[in-house]
This record gives C-alpha cells, structure tokens and sequence, in this order.
C-alpha cells in the first residue's frame, strides 16, 4: 500500500485551489487590458481541470486497491466488491459526490473554454474567472468539510463496510446524476452574466453566447426532475411520482426559472430589452442550484432525501451571501446600461405573452420556493407549521393550467404586433379542437372512466376555500380541453409553417412534398420548431399529471384463493413464497446471497383476458434484518398502471395485506419526456455557418450533438451502474410490455440505450447529409 | 507539440492497455493518474511561459483580438428581426400594412448599422490599401530587378480595384436613382444595391449597365 496517498490527495485538493486562484488572477489580468495573457488564463483553467481529473483517478486508486486508512473508502466499499462496482462507489456518499460534481464542473470548464477559442473576446477572461471561483468554492468545500481523502483516526480497517443496501436500487441513484448535470451546466451561463456585466458588453453577445448551454442545462433539468418522478413511483411504494418533498422541490426551482429564461432570451435576441430580467433570470437560475445542493446537504428542513447533517451548510451560506451579492451588486452598478431601449409596441404581440408566461413561471417558483421553505420561515415567529402535499397540490394545479394556457396561446401570435383578423384565423382552429374534446370528454369520459369532474374535498373554509374547491373539481375537464388546444395550436404551426414553404416553392416553379417540406422548415427553423416538439412533450406530461383525477386506491387483507375486483382489474391471490428455498422460484432468485425475498403471486385479469402475474415483495438484506425494503410490481400500459404493494404476510396463514392503485396514464409523463428530449435536442442542433455548408459539416454537427448528449448522459449515470444489480423478474409482465426484467432493461439503459442513441444521431446526421449532397449536386447541375 | 497532442494519449492508452493486461486495474488506474500529472504539468508550464510572455502569439489569437463591435450586434439582431417579419408574413400571422411598416423600418436600420460598420472599417481598409500598395511596389521592384517586367503594370490595378469596390455602393446612391428597383423577372422590389433578387434569385442588372 502506498504510504502517503491520503496526504498526496489531499494536497492534490490544495493544488486545485491553488490552480483555480492562479487561473482566476491571470484571468483576471487578461481582462483588464493585458489580453496576451489570455492565453495563460487558458492554459490554467485546463490545468485546474485536469487536477480534479488527478484527484479522481487518485481516489478510484485508492479504491481498487483497498486503501482503507481512507475513511472514504473504508465506509463505501468492502474486499468483495468488483472492481466496476469499486470505481463507481466514487460517487456514493457527501464526500466523494462533492469530487464527482467538481469533476462534471471542470469537464464544463473545459468544454467552454476549448469552445471559447477565438471567440467572445472581451467576455472570456471574467468567464474563466467566474467558474474558477466556483471550482474553488468546491475544493474550499472538500478541503474543510468534507475531504474524500481524510484518513480515519482509528487507522485502517481489515474490511470496509461496503454498500448500504438501502442504496443498492438503480433509481435511487440515477436521477441525481442527471439533476447533477442539470444543476452544474448553469454555472457556465452565469459565468457569461457577470462577465457581461464586468464588461459593459451588455448587448445581445452574452445572450446569444448563453442560449446553447442554458438549453443544455434546461434539458438536464428535465431529465433528472423526471427520472427523480420515475424513482419515486417505482421505489417508494405509495402509488405516486412526486410528494413535493423540500429536495424534489428545490430540484424544480432552477427548471422554472431556466424555462422562463429560454423564452425571455428570444426577446432581447431581437430587441433591446428585458435585459435586467434575463440577467436576474440567469443569476437567480444559479443561486437556485446552489440553494437546492445546500438543502440538500445542509438538513435544514427534514426530508427523505437529507445526506446527514454536517458543517457543510454554513460554507453553503456563505458561498450563497457572495453569488448574492456580487450578482445583485453587479446588476446596481450597471442598472443604466441594462435600461430596456424598447418596449412593447402592442398586448396582443408574442413578446406580451412570453412575458407574462415569465410571472406565471416564475410565480410558480415563488410559490414552491415559500411553501418549501415556510417551516423554516414559520419559526421565525415560534410557530412550527408544516406545510404538505395536499397544499401544493390544491394551488399548483389552477398555477400550471395558467402556464399551460399562456404556453397555448404564445404561438398563435407574432412578434411586435398583431392584428386582429389574424389572430381570429389563429384562433379558430385550435378553439374547435377544444370544444370538440369539451364535448367528446363529457359525453364519453365517464363511460372510459376518466369523468371530467371530480369531486374535491373543500380545504378551507369560507368563499375562497369553496373557489379552490370548484376550481379543483373542474381542473381535469379543464387539463384535458387545454391539451387539444395546445395540440392543436401545435399542428397548425407545422401545417402553416409547411404551407408557406410550399407556396413558396411552388411559385418558384418547384415542387416540393409535403414530407420534405417539413423537414427543410425544422431544418431552417430548428429553435422554433425544436420549441414546439417541446410543448409537445410537456402537454404529454400534463395528461399524465391529470390522470392522478381518476386514481383508485385500495386497501384490503385476502388469503391465498381471493379474489378482488379495482377498476377494471379481477385479482386473485396465489399465495406467497420465500426465496431462495421455495421451488418455485426462478434460478436467479434462487442463487441470491445478499438477501431472502417474500413475495405474493397475483393473477391479473382485464375484462376476461389474462395479463399475468404481478408479485409485490418484501426483501430483507442480510445486513439490515429488521427492516425490509418494500418492492412495488406493476402492470403499465399507456392507459393505465396497475400498481400493486404488499403490507404483510403472515407467515402460518399466508394472509396478506395488499394495496392496490390503478393510475390511468402515468406512462405519458415518461412519454413526455422522450419528447421534451427530442425537441430540446432539435433546438441544440448548432447552427451551421454559411461559410461551412457541406455534407461532412453536417455528418459532424449531427454526430457531435448526439455523441455529447450521449457521453455526457452516460457520464452522468455512471455512477449509478454501481448499484444496478440483478432483481428478480418482478412482474410477469403481460403483452403490454414485452418480457423485459427491470433489472435487464436498467443495466441495458445506460450503455447500449444510449450508445444506441449515439448511434442513431450519426446515422441521422448521414441521411441529413445526403441528402443535402443530392440538392447541392441537383443545384450545381442546373446551374 | 502537433505531434505529442495525439501520440501523447495513444502512448498513455497503450502502456494502460499493457499495464492492464500484465498486472492488473491498479497500475492502469496509477498509469492514467501519472498521465492526468503530466498533462497538468505541461499545461502550467505552457501557462507560466505564455504568462512571462515567451511564447508566441498565434495567428488565430490575434485574430480574435479584433472583436465585434457592438453595432455588429445590432445589426445581426435587426437581420433577425427581418427574417421574422418574411416568415410571419409567410404564414400569415402579420397583417400586409403592419408588415410593410416594420420592414421599412428595420431596413432603414439595418441600412444605417451597414454604414456605421463600413465607415468603422474606412480606416483600417485604408491601411490595408497602403500595405498592398507597398508591397506590391517591393514585388515590382524585386522583379524588375530579375528582369520580368511584364507583371509590374497589373500590379497598381490591384489596388485600384479594392477601392473602386469599396466605393461603388456610394455611387449607386449619388446618381440619384429611384430608392428601389424591380427585378425584371418577377418585378419584385430590391434594395438599390442588391446583387441578386430576393424573391427569386436572379441576378440584377445593375442601374448603370441598365441605362447606359
């Protein structure tokens, strides 16, 4: 064993601080008027980047090879653990995850900076700045409140203590790798800020500089909010996705002010205003990630999700204080430059609509923010309240419809101005899709059961209790006629959009198929239309949001040979078995070591047709006997979930106690997010300059986007591949989803998925390129 | 350096692949550390020699010294704001008056910003003349002196016709012609100094050849 690795790293982490100030300081010189020594900058903020790549691979070092004098170590991995499961346990507790987000930091760091060559001149010295103090606010961090290589002070241990099985389920530890990704990549846009404010250089540069990270941060978001959806549905066992828990909540508030800023952005790009609002958007954006990694770890407010309680919020606080300060600071000192040097020329224009899609956004965050935070504030005044799901549900539901309407109707209007007559032709189609579903949803829902009203139980008292009572009874009617406004608004852009190519081409005597058409107006409008297949998806999401109206839930206690009818579902209890040991386990099941399992086997039958077999289960690990982990089994399909938990069984009499929840189109949340994903991925495709036009250009713009979107989603999840581990084929799943284990298709996820996925943009970018070759070949031979 | 950028990694690659083989994860892990130490050592001292001023300034910097103004901005902002009005308008979500209003307004902008631009680059293109200038008398003289003499009567033409490019959208202007002009396929409006017609592509015939 190597003697003095714990000190090396330690001083390694030192080094990084050190780098981060030196970078920082010539950074700082290039900036004011010394700009050869930009270069030096440069080089410095690669080198501080490959110092934290040193201190990794120097702790995976110290990992595979046992080094328990590492408390580190000795606390996340034990002799038996392989060496894949070794190197990604980096990642497992306060500590190391500190080291892993200052990883996925420098490798933002050096992605900007290698993108910054020859470009954004005056900006670059305060941006390299900027992240140089944030990459050393982390080495502060791991230096005095939790270093990964601090040694234990009984000296080493003969065996470490391994994994917490309680840790060991993949979606535990998916989604905060992807909200990681999320959360880090809005560093880089506020780099941009300040530096533009340091600067003066405060016109449309920064903003068009930002625009592609700023989506690459919302699409993380996005994706790490949802998946954390995903985890809480298949893992908690309650039969919901989201239970407005302060860390769920404060992984939210940077999406809704990212999302606001994405939209707000597209004004200034085109006027000079809203520039104050999108700097405090972009600076609020960052304090929030920040403000949400301190609630996280700080444990000031209870929750499932807390690391356990440690000095580290206070470095938090402080760090919180200087982003206040120097942003608002910086916004003062500026405030005369950043005056709006235009305004809004009508209401009825796409600039009113994104603005007050803005309030509604940001007033939603306000909203979670106080609401999250009220038990805290609360004592203030030596009251504890605690404020809880039914809270957030009752007002975030008339909250979201408000931003699903505005989001409806921002694209039926232009920019600057519109006209009256044309926004009654916009209108037209979209408001009968609408009716059409009014009617459609009264007179057929509640035969499909899905009815439009749903009774509410009145939350407080007096009139305007009795308004959220209504309000609330009515939302599902009012979330589904919304959606095929929203579609509809949706499908009339692409129609007109292909329309008006059409016209055009035909009146230049070509002929252009509809087919082609579509994918030229994408092509050259990629933001906008990458926008909209965005809507897309969250409206999907809305309608499985909805679908928590018509959930059933029940309760019951059955013997073996029982039946029990829910919703459209007979169930009937088998009986229950322990594995290993019982013979009609499988071999998988059979062969476990690390825990037994009991589960109950239920038949499942809709409307006469057999589905299969759904088997709830308790696991009790070796390591914890006394407290069994509850295992959900489900049946999806995209109209509804059938979701089934086990309370007890008795182990004379085989009685068991059951929960059983049907959620009807809960699947569409993930569908939504397939789609958010495309559509963001759309408006990510960078634009190819004219200089560039060429096959190859595009084979490589297409490659690059899929391969960066893919590596750095493996990169997020790697962690999570540590805890991936074989289960028991939980649900013997019927025809709605094809017989793949969950543990199959979890390992598959990350390396063949999206590898696939890789795959599947170079071979997009091919087929783009072609045919953009056959045009140019077409062109030049007429020509 | 050229070389160490790629045979540097597939080096670090081949010994961690070697290292694996032989003896095992620890020394591969031990191999890429050692490579991550070099890297950053390499780096610093690339950074302390640009820092002391010893290395050399590359063309792409000093390129990029020249950065945009912020006219140039503007006017990429006005460009887009004019591309938004052509696609509404194609779609249908502007009225012709409103449309019409705007597009003039933001040409005249965009008109304004192009001549800003021009007359900010006066100076330097002024510069660059001279230095063609002087250069190409360094080559005439060279090559008098090797007797080819042939090529010294192009060479002032060169820099005759820089200038009479740069001027001639002033000239356009100054002969007083109608402030836009049809394209004679399709007789849709251009701007006097349009090159080709916007709404179907084909070349335009300058005033000047058209009115001998």
């Amino acid at each position: 064993m190597w003697q003095s690795l714990p000190e090396l790293g330690t001083g390694i982490v030192y080094a990084i601080l050190i780098a981060a100030a030196y970078t920082f300081a010539v950074a700082l010189a290039a900036g004011r008027g010394r700009p050869r020594l930009l270069q030096a900058a440069r080089l410095g903020a690669y080198s501080t980047s490959g110092l934290v790549l040193f201190a990794v691979l120097l702790l995976s070092y110290a990992f595979v090879s046992h080094d328990f004098r590492i408390r580190y170590v000795a606390h996340y991995s034990d002799r038996r653990m392989s060496t894949a499961y070794l190197l990604t346990s980096l990642w497992g507790g306060q500590d190391g995850s500190l080291l892993w987000w200052s990883l996925l930091l420098s490798g933002y760091v050096t992605a900007c900076v290698a993108w910054l060559k020859g470009r954004y001149r005056e900006l670059q010295p305060y941006v390299i700045a900027t992240l140089m103090v944030i990459v050393g606010f982390f080495a502060m961090l791991m230096l005095f409140a939790a270093n990964p290589f601090e040694t234990s002070i009984a000296g080493a241990r003969p065996d470490g203590e391994g994994l917490n099985p309680l840790l060991q389920n993949y979606w535990m530890i998916i989604h905060p790798p992807c909200l990681y990704m999320g959360f880090v990549g809005c560093s880089v846009p506020f780099a941009f800020c300040v530096s533009a404010l340091v600067t003066r250089r405060l016109d449309n540069e920064w903003v068009v500089a930002v625009r592609k990270w700023m989506l690459f941060a919302f699409l993380f978001l996005s994706i790490g909010n949802i998946l954390g959806m995903m985890w809480a549905y298949e893992e908690l066992g309650w039969g919901g996705f989201w239970a407005w828990d302060p860390v769920e909540n404060a992984a939210c508030l940077p999406w809704f002010t990212a999302s606001a800023y994405v939209h707000s952005t597209m004004i200034q790009e085109r006027r000079p205003m809203l520039r104050v609002w999108n700097v405090f958007l972009i600076c609020l954006t960052f304090f929030l990630t920040i403000f949400g990694t301190f609630l996280t770890r700080a444990g000031i407010i209870t929750s499932v999700h807390a690391f356990a309680q440690s000095s580290i919020g206070t470095y938090f606080v402080y760090f919180m204080g200087v982003i206040l300060g120097t942003s608002l600071g910086l916004m003062v000192w500026r405030l005369p430059e950043l005056k709006s040097k235009g305004q809004i020329e009508a209401v009825a224009s796409r600039e009113a609509m994104f603005v007050a899609n803005n309030w509604a956004l940001l007033g939603g965050m306000t909203f979670i923010l106080v609401s999250t935070m009220y038990p805290k504030i609360s004592e203030l005044w030596g009251e504890s309240a605690t404020v809880g799901p039914p809270h957030f549900n009752r007002w975030m539901g008339p909250i979201g419809l408000i931003i699903f309407a505005l989001m409806g109707m921002a694209p039926l209007f232009g920019w600057r101005k519109t006209s009256g007559t044309s926004i009654k032709k916009a209108f037209r189609a979209p408001l009968l899709a609408m009716a059409v579903m009014i009617v459609l949803h009264a007179v057929f829902g509640a035969s499909l059961g899905y009815p439009p009203l749903v009774p509410r139980d009145a939350f407080y008292p007096g009139f305007v209790g009795l308004v959220i009572q209504k309000v609330g009874s009515t939302l599902p009617a009012i979330t589904i006629a919304l959606s095929a406004f929203n579609v509809a608004v949706i499908v009339q852009e692409f129609v007109r959009g292909v329309n008006a190519r059409r016209a055009a081409a035909s009146k230049r005597g070509e002929d252009e198929s509809v087919l082609i058409a579509l994918l030229r107006l994408v092509e050259k409008n990629r933001r906008r239309y990458g926008g909209y297949i965005v809507h897309l998806g969250i409206v999907s999401m809305f309608v499985g949001f909805t679908g928590t109206a018509w959930n059933i839930d029940r309760e019951t206690a059955m013997m073996p040979g029982d039946h029990y009818h829910i919703g459209q579902y007979d169930l009937t209890y088998l009986g229950s078995r322990m594995c290993p040991g019982n013979p009609k386990c499988s071999p998988e099941e059979q062969s476990d070591i690390e825990k037994r399992m009991l589960f109950a086997d239920v038949d499942v039958v809709r409307a006469g047709k057999h589905l299969g077999r759904v088997n709830p289960a308790k696991f009790f690990y070796q390591s914890q006997p006394d407290g069994p982990t509850t295992e959900v089994s489900m049946m999806r399909s995209l109209r509804e979930d059938l979701y089934t938990v086990v309370g007890q069984i008795d182990p004379q009499s085989k009685r068991a106690t059951f929960q059983f929840h049907v959620n009807p189109l809960v699947s569409w949340i993930w569908v939504g997010l397939l789609i958010l994903m495309t559509g963001t991925i759309t408006s990510l495709f960078p634009e190819l300059s004219f200089g560039e036009v060429g096959a190859w250009s595009y084979v490589r713009a297409g490659a690059g986007v899929a391969a960066g979107t893919a590596f750095a989603v493996w990169i997020a999840m790697a962690p999570s591949m540590a805890y991936a581990h074989e289960r028991p084929v939980k649900a013997h799943v019927g025809p709605q989803l094809a017989g793949i284990s969950e543990a199959t298709l979890a390992r598959r996820l990350p390396s063949s998925g999206f590898g696939m996925a890789g795959f599947a943009g170079l071979a997009l970018g091919s087929v783009v390129s072609l045919a953009r070759r056959r045009r140019d070949n077409a062109n030049n031979s007429r020509d | 350096m050229s070389v160490a950028r790629w045979a540097a990694p597939l080096f670090t690659l081949i010994v961690a692949i070697i290292a694996g083989t032989f003896y095992g994860v620890q020394l591969v892990v031990l191999t890429l550390a050692a490579a991550a130490l070099l890297l950053v050592i390499s780096l610093l001292w690339s950074s302390v020699q640009a820092l002391a001023g010893e290395s050399e300034l590359t063309f792409e910097e000093a390129f990029s010294l020249g950065t945009r103004t912020a006219e140039e901005e503007q006017k990429r902002a006005v460009l887009r704001a004019l591309k938004d009005l052509e696609y509404e308008r194609s779609v249908g979500k502007i009225s012709e008056d409103d449309y019409h209003e705007y597009a003039a307004r933001y040409r005249a902008e965009a008109k304004r910003l192009i001549q800003v631009l021009d007359e900010n680059l006066a100076e330097g293109r002024k510069q660059v003349e001279l230095e063609l200038a002087r250069r190409l008398v360094k080559v005439a003289s060279a090559s008098t002196e090797n007797g080819v003499s042939a090529e010294k009567k192009s060479s002032p033409s060169a820099s005759e016709a820089l200038g009479d490019a740069a001027k001639s959208p002033e000239k356009a202007e100054e002969t007083g012609a109608p402030a836009t002009r049809e394209c004679s396929e399709c007789q849709a409006k251009n701007e006097l100094d349009a090159r080709f017609c916007k709404a179907c592509g084909k070349p335009l015939v300058s005033p000047a050849e058209d009115n001998p």
